[in-house]
């Protein structure tokens, strides 16, 4: 496997890897790296690959050109809000032994609730700068959202109506214990186009043992499953999706699946903690990569026999790659998307709420410059150890709140997967085409 | 490097596709390739076709013969004696039989013809008949129907049902044989091993030699075209005659001082082409045939690109000079149509034909500017502010150039002379002249959002292009015959001052400009009556068209003065 600190096979003359060999049960392959563009090799052209690194390269350099639909990998420009996150809560009725946001008080620096004013006049600014020719994404967090439900319930009527009013197609998404939903939430996701992700860490003895109650009143999983079940049986114009966040004392991925996909839920994801407490260190990665895989594996066998891929990692990677997503950053943090603490500062990513070095506006506007500052410095041509690594285009770098944690082996963890899903791809749009959109450019399918 | 032919790659995901390689970029239109290049637009005719003649399968349609089949006659030419020793050792024909099979085999290696006179057997849904090869009639009909043809018979022959064959040779006593018709397919559907490489395809046409010379018409599939215009030298000259199409198969090959000669066609008016013997041995001389023109050096494609107009007044600047230019091509399709005679009893057909066809399609297209003009104001009285709007009236002074680079044309009455017609071809082109003018215009509109007066200008941009085709075709009819038999006369002028019908004509005009005007000031609802009544006014004995009609039987060109009322006055370029 390529290390990221030694130059790779495949690099230009840059120094920067132009693509990268893999083989699958079908044969040889390569991913040319800017584009994300993935080709099958007959074993003339691999041996060339493999032998002739110039004429590779020359080949790679010509097909990583970006074509009339595709953004140029290097070009830089500050996109409009598209997605915002409403801290609407800095309360939580669970206790994670993980919590990044300190139930929601992110260590003291975020107080109270959010009130109607803040919530209202953070959409109305996301309405006025938004690209209103597409989707615009309202999400609410905190801790626990359902702890400000009234507001909940407002934003969304609100943003209803002022997204009719204004030709805007209005998006919700939340992320909840579920512990809390009540009939009247369940309608109200049923009833608008919400993406809901729900934490849920495995099996009842796993989530109790990393998500109890507050104040030692024992675990949350069976008020978890009474409160979630009518949702995930009928979740109306909901999409139901479950994270299991994984911590370092824990990495039997297989059992924590299993107990999860018993709730009913199809869509499952893991979340490794790379900070703080129970966080995965260098001797883990290797094994959490063994154990995604095997969940991995178990779930490509059932895809192979027609049924869906439950395990959100892969299902979106495979996607991911079927398209060519191919992008110098990870997530729009700071770019289309942003969150607002309860006191009404934008922050790049609800992870950083109360970071100054992440706040980028302020209750009353952007501040553009230090927003612009912001992005130049986590392109991922700004990274200098992600240069070098032909899954820049695809890991990008990874969470901008998590980067300082990088390691080597941590990267080797995203390329083994990223690796083994290349692999998957191509086997899997050989076996089951049908899961993948049909390849259709300028209205001709092949 | 690259270019090496090792380098394979298949694309898999869509990234890949787009890049290239993609079934997009191998059924994308490029120029030079028309729509009947796609596989789809195959010939499939196959009796016989382009790709396969079927009746050859018929040709051995009894074990161990191969046949000619006419409608009727049915004769032997050749007798498969490998595959007779193979049968015959594995005990599969009588010895009476085999010694048949090898006369016949004998006599004809030496030129002595057998036929087979009758058959006997299974017919299909015509049932078990026998059948003398003679006595086919070609029609197939009613109660106790016979097949049409000898291969009809064959045809319907059941697969595997035994056929009894009668032979014959002058002079010599009958044979029978009887044997079950052959199989074409093997079990796996593939042709029979007794069908030779070719033995499909020998009966077909083939496109580059006789064929190639006789059958015009765009018969061909993806092929040759008749005419092209012809290759422009450099640099490109910009007379109109290099844009008047010429045989492509043309005898003549000389240079490119002059244009060849212009297409003629019409009964014995084809200039020379390249005859039979010549096209097979020449034919690598004619030339490439990219967006309708012969190209002698490589195609290099003409940047599609229009660059939007840097601000609203400029936009506007020129949607004025386009009404202008709309203006102005009427006032020329006017005096071209009007300067063609009455037709008389004593007209041959085809001229009629010709003559009126042409008269006919000058007058709709100046309808259809005129409809330009409307919509080039609706345009800007959308984009104008509310009671800004000022009518776009004044006829262009020139008209755009017809090559990149060219000096503006002038504005003039003509008659249709062969020069005009193509003048107006040039001017209706597109990409050249009034659609480049209006390409910018559809950009600017395009990038600003203005989706609706988009929409607008590539209506007439697609009117314009509808246009220059009718114009080629108009250029073709006037073509064929010599201007003095067509045109009211030689010599037509416009009218010297004082000419009544010629002043008559411009107060109408005058006044239709006016109603015009006060309309489209108005706009849709309050506007309407007047438009409508200018409109009106151009029609009928009382109307334009009446005055037009009063001076082109004078002995005049129709034509327009210039007006002194700023409303109406000339435009120049912006």
């Amino acid at each position: 496997m390529t290390s990221a600190h030694k130059p790779p096979a495949g690099a230009a003359a840059s120094g920067f890897p132009l693509y990268h060999r893999f083989r699958s049960e079908l044969g040889e392959h390569v991913l040319i790296v800017p584009q994300t563009r993935i080709y099958d090799l007959p074993a003339e052209t691999a041996a060339v690959f493999d032998t002739d690194a110039g004429a590779a390269s020359a080949v790679a350099d010509v097909l990583s050109l970006s074509g009339p639909q595709e953004v140029a990998l290097d070009s830089f420009s500050v996109p409009k809000p598209q997605q915002i996150s409403l801290n609407v809560t800095s309360n939580c009725n669970l206790g994670c032994t993980y919590c990044y946001a300190g139930r929601g008080s992110f260590e003291g620096k975020q107080v109270g609730a959010m009130t109607w004013d803040t919530a209202r006049q953070s959409i109305d600014r996301l309405f006025a700068s938004c690209e209103r020719s597409r989707p615009v994404t309202i999400g609410f967090i905190g801790g626990e959202p359902f702890m400000n439900r009234r507001l909940i319930h407002d934003c969304v009527r609100y943003a209803r109506r002022r997204g009719n009013q204004l030709a805007i197609d209005a998006r919700f998404a939340l992320t909840t214990n579920g512990t809390m939903l009540r009939a009247d939430d369940i309608e109200l996701l049923q009833g608008n186009p919400f993406a809901v992700t729900v934490s849920v860490d495995g099996g009842a003895l796993t989530h109790d043992r990393h998500r109890p109650l507050a104040g030692g009143r024992g675990g949350s999983f069976s008020q978890l499953a009474r409160a979630v079940g009518p949702l995930i049986k009928q979740p109306g114009l909901a999409h139901v999706c479950a994270r299991s966040t994984v911590t370092s004392i824990d990495l039997d991925l297989v059992s924590r699946f299993e107990g999860i996909a018993a709730l009913g839920f199809i869509d499952v994801g893991f979340s490794p903690v790379r900070a703080g407490c129970g966080a995965l260190g260098d001797a883990d990665w290797g094994r959490y990569l063994d154990a995604l895989i095997t969940v991995a594996v178990s779930e490509i066998a059932r895809a192979r026999d027609g049924g869906p891929l439950r395990l959100s990692n892969l299902a979106i990677a495979l996607k991911q790659l079927h398209r060519g997503f191919s992008s110098p950053y990870p997530c729009g943090a700071g770019g289309g998307y942003f969150s607002i603490g309860t006191d009404g500062n934008w922050y790049a990513c609800h992870r950083a709420i109360g970071d100054e070095r992440f706040r980028l506006g302020n209750p009353v506007s952007l501040e553009e410059a230090i927003r612009k500052q912001f992005l130049a410095e986590r392109h991922v041509h700004a990274q200098a150890e992600c240069r070098a690594c032909w899954a820049r285009y695809l890991c990008s770098g990874g969470c901008h709140h998590e980067a300082p944690h990088r390691t080597v082996q941590s990267c080797n963890y995203i390329r083994g997967w990223l690796e083994f899903c290349l692999r998957t791809y191509c086997e899997l749009m050989d076996a089951r085409p049908d899961l993948f959109e049909p390849i259709s450019i300028g209205g001709k399918t092949p | 490097m690259i270019s090496e032919p090792r380098i394979k790659l298949l694309a898999r995901n869509v990234a890949a596709f787009r890049r290239g390689g993609s079934v997009d970029r191998q059924v994308r239109l490029v120029p030079g390739n028309p729509v009947s290049t796609r596989l789809e637009s195959g010939v499939g005719n196959c009796f016989p076709g382009l790709e396969c003649d079927l009746r050859n399968l018929e040709r051995r349609f009894f074990p161990l013969l191969e046949v000619d089949i006419g409608d009727n006659e049915i004769r032997v030419v050749s007798v498969d004696l490998a595959g007779l020793a193979a049968t015959a050792a594995a005990g599969g024909l009588p010895p009476a039989a085999v010694a048949a099979y090898q006369r016949i085999a004998t006599d004809t290696e030496q030129g002595r013809n057998w036929s087979i006179s009758r058959l006997s057997g299974d017919f299909g849904p015509l049932g078990a008949l026998t059948l003398e090869v003679r006595d086919f009639t070609s029609v197939s009909s009613g109660p106790g129907r016979r097949p049409a043809d000898a291969w009809t018979a064959i045809r319907l022959l059941r697969e595997g049902t035994n056929v009894t064959i009668r032979l014959t040779r002058p002079s010599q006593p009958p044979v029978t044989l009887v044997g079950a018709r052959t199989r074409y397919l093997d079990d796996n559907g593939a042709l029979a091993t007794i069908f030779l490489p070719g033995e499909l395809n020998q009966s077909l046409c083939s496109p580059w030699t006789h064929d190639f010379r006789d059958c015009a018409c765009f018969y061909w599939a993806s092929n040759h075209p008749d005419i092209a215009l012809p290759p422009l030298p450099t640099p490109a000259p910009n007379q109109p005659e290099w844009n008047a199409p010429v045989e492509w198969e043309r005898a003549d090959r000389s240079s490119l001082g002059r244009p060849p000669a212009a297409v003629a066609d019409g009964p014995g008016a084809t200039g020379p082409e390249l005859d039979h013997l010549e096209i097979n041995s020449k034919w690598q001389l004619l030339n490439f045939v990219v967006e309708g023109r012969e190209r002698l050096t490589p195609y290099a494609p003409a940047s599609p690109e229009a660059h939007p107009l840097a601000s609203a007044a400029e936009l506007e600047r020129h949607l004025r000079y386009a009404a202008g230019v709309e203006l102005a091509v009427v006032q020329q399709y006017l005096a071209a149509a009007y300067s063609i005679r009455s037709l008389r009893q004593s007209d041959n057909e085809a001229f009629t034909k010709d003559i009126s066809a042409a008269k006919a399609e000058l007058m709709r297209i100046a309808i259809e500017e005129m409809r330009h003009l409307r919509s080039v104001n609706d345009v800007l009285a959308s984009l104008a502010e509310p009671r800004a709007f000022l009518p776009a009236l004044n006829v262009a002074s020139l008209l755009p150039a017809t090559s990149p680079g060219g000096a503006p044309l002038p504005v003039r009455a003509r008659p249709a002379t062969h020069d005009a017609i193509l003048e107006f071809v040039a001017i209706e082109q597109p990409s050249a002249s009034v659609d480049g003018l209006y390409a910018r215009i559809l950009a600017t509109l395009v990038a600003n959002d203005s989706n609706q007066q988009a929409h607008t200008i590539r209506s007439v941009m697609a009117e314009g292009e509808e246009h220059w085709r009718t114009f080629r075709f108009i250029f073709t009819w006037l073509n064929r015959h010599p201007e003095a038999d067509y045109l009211r006369s030689t010599n037509l002028q416009v009218p010297p001052p004082g000419n009544p019908q010629h002043a008559e004509l411009q107060a109408r005009y005058k006044a239709v400009l006016e109603q015009l005007y006060a309309g489209y000031s108005a706009g849709i609802p309050s506007g309407a009556g007047e438009i409508n009544a200018a409109r009106m006014a151009m029609l009928g004995v009382s109307g334009l068209q009446g005055s037009a009609e009063a001076v082109a039987a004078a002995g005049f060109l129709v034509a327009f003065d210039a007006i002194a009322d700023p409303r109406f006055q000339a435009l120049d370029p912006p």
